[in-house]
């Protein structure tokens, strides 16, 4: 019944974000926004893998910048029209997921993270080195807008409506996926893998599956990122955005799309906090920006340990890590 | 014409030699009793047939098809489900999820039908909660369809594992130790839940302690001792055969 | 190539390695005494670097500095082991990895505010002076960091071999439970497992500053590097550690005197993976991954 509750608000909360640009005219404020409902898509995929499946991934900001310079070079170099660049980016994210996950099989908990957390690091050595591809650190501009034949999506509120509209689509799609058999699989094989087994599923294929849409998800919305802000370079996509996805994952909460959703959005939001509060002096604005990382840090220690001592609510003790084998 | 027939089935672990050249038959729709002490190999067994653990030696034919080397999902598939010892359910999941999770190979939604949520999906989510009820039916289980796993008391728990394995729509299931931890009333309605389920025309393969529940239900009992089968036949035999008495050598005398 | 170019590469190998192997040291102590990886390794590499500058930045003296890096490094060490880890010990390994990148958020966030973003210098240790070596130039801080990866090597042996300490951390990473049944506080032993681990990595920052510089954000690689060392030498295995992370430095600058120097740092990375993924045994047991 309160799942029932919670996903009720987010789905208004998802329809009315598209009508925000009819209120809010702010250039700045629809920018930052466009980059919440961008981390949405790819907090969603690290809910359906992680929250869900039980798989970790530090490396989804790899998967993020790769849909991204796919998705700008596929459009610059080989004058792809932009549906196509952004669907191949997704499918060339999915692909790098896959072949990040069928190795992973055989690794889990510590080794799973450290590996992916390898990959992102190496992704980011590529993407600096890589120069004739991504322009290495002086990085990649001139990425046209999103463009439907000759009519191009440039505005801020268009670029925001483009982007929500794809945040509530996937919102949808990832429901509809862990309400049914798929998801039911992903969520057995994080209970007990042998149980998942014995009653006839096919936990590596699972496994493997919902990592390659994982990365797809990350890097479809690396593709969109790509094209509204024109300029990508290889600091969008370290290591720390990794990490804040799996914070907002762990702090969402096991089996939850709306938890993870709302951790995001606000760990997104914290950082431009400054600019978005009107009247804010300069100064606080930046104070709060440097504090992001204590914030999210602090929360994340603290959150974990009060779930291990058992003093959270009864969704919240089933949290990431303390699911029964 | 048996369903299950084994054959030199053998498995060491290290220096311990678990399983010695066991060969046994299952014959369809009678309930087999795998019996033996603590350590005598059982569960190893169990393993071996479901795919989990792969034998150094020997073949299991289930129905002509060869078990052995196959992944455990695949067995499933091929009409053979398990319990475990340890009950491994679906903690954050309700008893009618655990049951369709036992569905799954039956079921044909892919991620991308599951996105898109295409009316084909939403028929047979609905079929398969009809088909899912009816499993948790025949244990028992209705009343607690909604509630999660890992707020169930002991004894449903077993029922539920019991449910998950049927859904997965079997021929043959092997019960690893069903009565483990029931009381006295329990352990009578499981009885009644098992040779149900035989009615059904489901055959089974169970190891379990309980000496009582094994003689009330067996059709036949193959007895192991160190890895190796030590008698075979049905339970009034084996009762008085002075080998399986000096294995147990007083463990269960009582029981017996 | 001549012999003298192959000897300066062997050195910036041995003189890297020797410092992933200090890094995996850390990683591998605490991971044999409670199944833990800490993702915060690489910040202790970090806080010795830093602290170092910041000391000598402050007018202390540099012998003074280094030694007062490490000593609150270590701190830093029992006191994320004390404060953050011990009350979760019972929760699942993914709690345990994202609480340790918790603390490495937070030790990474506290360095940037008191020192700032920028990158800082360390003075070497004596003298800039190269040192001619078979036809080779070597920087003599480069036999600063091989020297003391040597004692800090030998120190451990003597410590885990011959000590008490070492004797109840053998014991802690065999079985709690039995060591805690032969009356060792394994408490103890795995809070001190952290401090030396702290004490290892801001040996490796502090003694490698001078060639690098240092940074707030010098960790992450780091880290992943020395447990690329780790893990090439078998997690848990303290010899396999210093094994694997000369081995690792040797083959990184073998790539970049073979290859380029473009890639050099997805080297380690790339045998981070490789290693992983095909030498699963002892490297994916649950027994082992999951112990505490």
């Amino acid at each position: 019944m309160r799942r029932r509750l919670n996903e009720a608000i987010v789905f208004v909360a998802g329809v009315a974000m598209l009508a925000v640009p009819a209120v809010v005219t702010d250039r700045y404020v629809l920018k930052v926004l466009t980059f919440v409902g961008l981390n949405t898509i790819v907090v969603i995929g690290l809910a359906l893998l992680f929250g869900y499946a039980g798989q970790v991934s530090l490396g989804h900001a790899a998967f993020f910048g790769i849909g991204a310079y796919t998705s700008a070079r596929l459009v610059m170099s080989f004058g792809l029209p932009w549906v196509l660049s952004v669907v191949g980016a997704a499918v060339v994210a999915a692909l790098a997921g896959w072949a990040v996950a069928v190795p992973g099989l055989r690794l889990r908990g510590h080794y799973l993270a450290m590996a992916t957390l390898g990959f992102n690091e190496i992704m980011s050595v590529a993407f600096v080195e890589a120069r004739p591809v991504t322009g290495g650190n002086d990085g990649l501009g001139g990425v046209p807008f999103p463009s439907f034949g000759s009519f191009e999506l440039k505005t801020p509120s268009a670029l925001f409506v483009l982007v929500w509209a794809v945040a509530l689509l996937v919102w949808l799609a990832a429901r509809n996926i862990v309400r049914s058999r798929p998801g039911r699989a992903m969520r057995a094989l994080h209970c007990t893998e042998p149980g998942a087994l014995a009653s006839g599923v096919d936990v590596a294929a699972v496994k493997v599956r919902v990592f390659a849409l994982s990365a797809g998800l990350a890097g479809l919305a690396g593709a969109l990122f790509a094209h509204s802000v024109g300029f990508i370079s290889p600091s969008s996509f370290g290591l720390d955005l990794s990490v804040l996805l799996v914070a907002a994952v762990v702090l969402g909460g096991r089996e939850s799309l709306s938890g993870p959703i709302v951790a995001m959005a606000v760990l997104t939001l914290l950082q431009y906090l400054g600019a978005l509060l009107p009247g804010l002096p300069r100064q606080a604005a930046e104070a709060i920006q440097d504090w992001v990382p204590d914030i999210v840090g602090a929360t994340l220690i603290a959150v974990l340990i009060a779930r291990a001592r058992g003093g959270a609510p009864v969704r919240a003790k089933e949290a990431l890590g303390r699911g029964a084998r | 014409m048996s369903l299950l027939s084994v054959r030199g089935l053998d498995k060491r672990f290290g220096g311990v030699h678990a399983v010695r050249d066991l060969s046994f038959d299952v014959h369809p729709q009678t309930v087999k009793a795998l019996i033996g002490p603590n350590g005598a190999g059982k569960s190893t067994v169990f393993n071996l047939l479901t795919g989990f653990d792969r034998p150094d030696a020997g073949s299991a034919s289930f129905d002509g098809t060869e078990l052995v080397g196959m992944p455990p999902h695949r067995i499933v598939r091929a009409g053979v489900a398990r319990t475990f010892q340890e009950s491994r359910l679906f903690e954050t999941m309700t008893v009618e999820e655990n049951v369709l999770v036992g569905m799954h190979h039956r079921l044909k939604t892919t991620f991308a039908d599951a996105a898109m949520r295409t009316p084909r999906v939403v028929r047979e989510e609905r079929e398969a909660r009809e088909q899912a009820l009816h499993a948790m039916r025949v244990v028992g289980l209705e009343p607690f369809k909604d509630t999660l796993a890992s707020d169930l008391p002991h004894g449903i728990r077993r029922l539920v594992e019991i449910a998950r394995a049927l859904a997965t729509d079997p021929r043959l299931v092997l019960l690893d130790e069903p009565a483990a931890g029931l009381d006295g009333r329990e352990t009578q309605e499981l009885a009644e839940a098992l040779l149900r389920i035989r009615d059904t025309g489901v055959t089974l393969l169970v190891v379990e302690h309980d000496m009582g529940l094994v003689m009330e239900i067996s059709d036949e009992i193959v007895v192991v001792d160190q890895g190796r089968k030590i008698a075979e036949g049905p339970p009034r035999i084996i009762q008085k055969d002075p080998a399986v008495i000096e294995a147990y050598l007083g463990e269960v005398v009582d029981g017996v | 190539m001549t012999s003298a170019d192959v000897l300066q590469f062997v050195a910036s190998g041995l003189q890297n390695g020797a410092i992933y192997a200090l890094v995996a040291l850390g990683f591998t102590l605490v991971f044999a005494s409670t199944g833990i990886i800490n993702f915060a390794q690489g910040e202790f590499y970090m806080l010795g670097g830093m602290l170092v500058a910041a000391g000598v930045a402050a007018g202390v003296p540099l012998g003074v500095s280094v030694a007062g890096a490490v000593v609150i490094t270590s701190a830093v060490g029992c006191l994320i082991e004390r404060a953050v880890l011990r009350p979760v010990r019972s929760a699942g390994p993914l709690a345990l990895i994202i609480i340790t990148i918790g603390c490495s958020m937070l030790l990474k966030s506290w360095i940037r505010h008191l020192f700032g973003p920028d990158e800082r210098a360390v003075p070497p240790f004596s003298g800039s002076e190269p040192v001619a070596l078979a036809g080779a130039l070597i920087q003599p801080q480069v036999l600063w960091v091989l020297g003391i990866t040597v004692v800090a090597a030998a120190g451990l042996t003597v410590l885990y071999r011959w000590t008490r300490l070492g004797l109840a951390m053998r014991a802690c990473s065999i079985s709690h439970d039995a060591a805690r049944i032969v009356g060792i506080d394994t408490a103890r032993v795995v809070m001190l497992s952290f401090g030396l681990s702290g004490a290892l990595g801001a040996l490796a920052g502090a003694v490698v500053a001078p060639i690098t510089q240092t940074a707030y954000d010098v960790g992450a690689r780091m880290g992943l590097k020395g447990f690329a060392a780790a893990v090439l030498g078998g997690l848990g295995d303290p010899v396999g550690a210093i094994v694997g992370g000369l081995v690792l430095g040797l083959l990184e600058s073998g790539a970049v005197a073979v290859v380029s120097g473009t890639y050099k740092d997805a080297v380690a990375l790339v045998v981070l993976l490789l290693v992983l993924v095909l030498r699963p045994q002892g490297i994916i047991g649950r027994h082992l991954g999951e112990k505490l």
